[in-house]
């Protein structure tokens, strides 16, 4: 919780008080992890720190990190949801296949991208508030049914997505841009996309949100209990709804900048990303049986591992080590953040 | 005679072929602690959320100052003045003072993007509010509920229902599993509540605490009221168990 309303231990104004606030804080793990990160892969590697490595890292980041944000407010209500890596996949296919077709032009098919993934987030919702049934399994069914249309729809063939680029939204998505750099190479100069400045628009917001609105105080006491929220007037099932509809939205827009990126549109993409995203809230200070969450602590996990996946690499550790690093990160920030909720807990 | 606040009329609730609470009568009067007192399963728990509108009744009538009301939900009922505070689901941990107090009718500060919510004003309200029922130790009103003592979280919700002016404030169990000072200083709050107008109801296994608080006692057994008008300072508290038991009959 970066909220101070929410965070400031009694007596918490004086200047020891302060650092105890601070080290209390669920971001104060992930951020000591990733400056040691940072210090260590650039120690090793000087070029870990090259303005052309920060924006490869960046790119990639951003497209898990906007599932991410929609999930860490998922979360804190107290609910997950498994099926938005094959969102991220079947968005983009539904999308090139109407554009291909000639059905209708982009902008229209990105829009009615959106509104079918609002739909898949509306029906998770809905089974979950209504039939009473874990999230866990609704998505999970819900992971296979998307992929499944994914894959029916095209074949399992990528759609081709190459005329993206005169795609007056293409640019407004992906669109690339130079800082400091010069010509088409973007040479000494740090190269960027829109993606990024989405992603950071949309934590923004995203925090703004959790920590300062009323919709915010619901998400929190949805996660925290239940039942005082609903004994309170709020209505916890709609709560939830939404938060579905955000999280399936926020897939399939991650999805379709994915596609045009990397110019296809493949059935099988996102295999698998919702564990990651997972992993990234939880490792930012976000509590998976919910009540508390954190937008900067999921920015933090977010960097944490894209840089993690991006930093061992270019100190020459195998990438398929990869699982080891992030494994062993997921359980020592568990174990810390186990050990600061018993101390908060203890009102120490 | 003070005002009659509540009058439930012969209210019936069946769970299937189970009779819950068969033809119960209660009336609750302006500025009064009443003791509803009963073994487990004599309808305390069902009456109460009956009256709280966390279940439907099957048959009879509520009529809140005068005026006959369908409740429907717990909203219903917070909107007729009529103020639950349940032992584990009155508050969340993960909140503070503030935000707790305030939660489902949060202040707003306009014009405000996305219902932003006044959170100093809040913290504000809450800081006088604390102040105001006599919470000893200096509590900043950002703290997490978490970290409050029991009692400290049944003042905190106490303070709520008389922030919002609720005419009848139900606790139930409000002194299970807390130590001697803080029962005191949870019947101290309930005491404070009646003096500023608000009428209670208060459901307690621990008959002593009853006693020390309550200006009438009702006795409920298998779903009806046995005794209506005991007073703790003409009933001892033999007398009171013997009826919650059906003892009196016996003898």
């Amino acid at each position: 919780m970066t909220d101070r309303s929410t965070t400031l231990p009694p007596g918490g104004a004086s200047a020891p008080g302060l650092l105890r606030a601070f080290i209390a804080k669920p971001e104060f793990g992930p951020l000591v992890l990733l400056v040691l990160m940072l210090v260590v892969f650039t120690s090793i590697n000087p070029a870990f720190l090259s303005l052309t490595n920060i924006g490869n890292a960046l790119t990639f980041t951003v497209e898990l990190g906007l599932i991410a944000l929609a999930m860490t407010l998922l979360m804190t209500s107290g609910e997950f949801d498994l099926s938005v890596g094959s969102v991220f996949g079947f968005a983009p296919v539904l999308m090139w296949t109407l554009f291909n077709t000639g059905a209708m032009a982009l902008p229209l098919a990105f829009l009615v991208a959106i509104g079918a993934a609002l739909l898949i987030g509306w029906v998770n919702g809905l089974f979950v508030t209504r039939l009473g049934i874990p999230s866990f399994l609704v998505t999970l069914g819900m992971l296979l049914v998307v992929r499944g249309t994914a894959l029916w729809l095209t074949d399992g063939f990528p759609q081709r997505t190459w005329s993206a680029g005169d795609q007056w939204l293409s640019q407004v998505l992906v669109g690339g841009f130079c800082l400091g750099g010069e010509g088409e190479t973007c040479t000494g100069g740090l190269r960027l996309y829109m993606s990024l400045v989405w992603f950071v628009l949309l934590a923004v917001l995203f925090h703004y949100v959790l920590t300062r609105t009323r919709f915010g105080n619901w998400i929190q006491a949805t996660g925290g209990n239940p039942g005082a929220a609903r004994n309170r007037g709020v209505k916890i099932g709609r709560v939830k709804v939404i938060l579905f509809m955000v999280s399936a939205a926020m897939a399939a827009l991650a999805g379709m900048i994915s596609s045009i990126r990397v110019s296809a549109a493949n059935p099988n993409s996102g295999t698998g990303y919702e564990l990651e995203v997972i992993a990234m809230v939880v490792i930012g200070g976000t509590v998976l049986t919910g009540g508390r969450g954190t937008i900067v602590g999921t920015v933090l996990g977010v960097l944490i591992l894209r840089l993690m996946r991006n930093g061992i690499v270019m100190i020459g550790v195998p990438g398929l080590a990869y699982n080891i690093f992030i494994g062993a990160i997921i359980l020592g920030m568990m174990a810390l953040h186990s050990a600061l909720e018993r101390r908060h807990n203890a009102g120490t | 005679m003070a005002e009659i606040l509540v009058d439930m009329r012969n209210i019936e609730k069946s769970y299937g072929r189970v009779r819950a609470l068969r033809g119960v009568n209660l009336q609750i009067r302006r500025g009064e602690i009443v003791g509803l007192l009963g073994d487990n399963g004599a309808g305390k728990s069902t009456l109460i959320k009956v009256l709280s509108g966390a279940v439907p009744y099957t048959s009879g009538e509520i009529v809140i100052k005068g005026r006959p009301v369908r409740m429907r939900s717990t909203l219903d009922a917070i909107a007729n003045g009529i103020e639950t505070i349940y032992q584990d689901s009155a508050l969340v941990p993960q909140l503070s003072i503030a935000r707790n107090l305030f939660l489902g009718r949060e202040l707003r500060k306009g014009p405000g993007f996305l219902d932003r919510m006044d959170i100093d004003r809040m913290n504000h309200v809450a800081a006088d509010l604390l102040r105001r029922v006599g919470i000893s130790k200096n509590i900043p009103p950002t703290t997490p509920i978490g970290s409050l003592s029991g009692g400290e979280r049944q003042a905190v919700a106490i303070a709520r229902a008389m922030y919002f002016d609720s005419d009848i404030i139900i606790l139930d169990e409000p002194t299970n599993n807390l130590g001697v000072a803080e029962t005191q200083g949870v019947l101290r709050f309930v005491r404070e509540a009646r003096d500023t107008g608000h009428s209670c109801i208060f459901i307690a296994h621990n008959i002593h605490h009853v006693f020390q608080v309550v200006d009438r006692i009702v006795v409920m057994r298998r779903g009806a009221i046995v005794a209506d008008d005991l007073s703790p300072r003409t009933s001892s508290i033999q007398e009171v168990e013997d009826i919650i038991t059906g003892e009196h009959l016996a003898a």
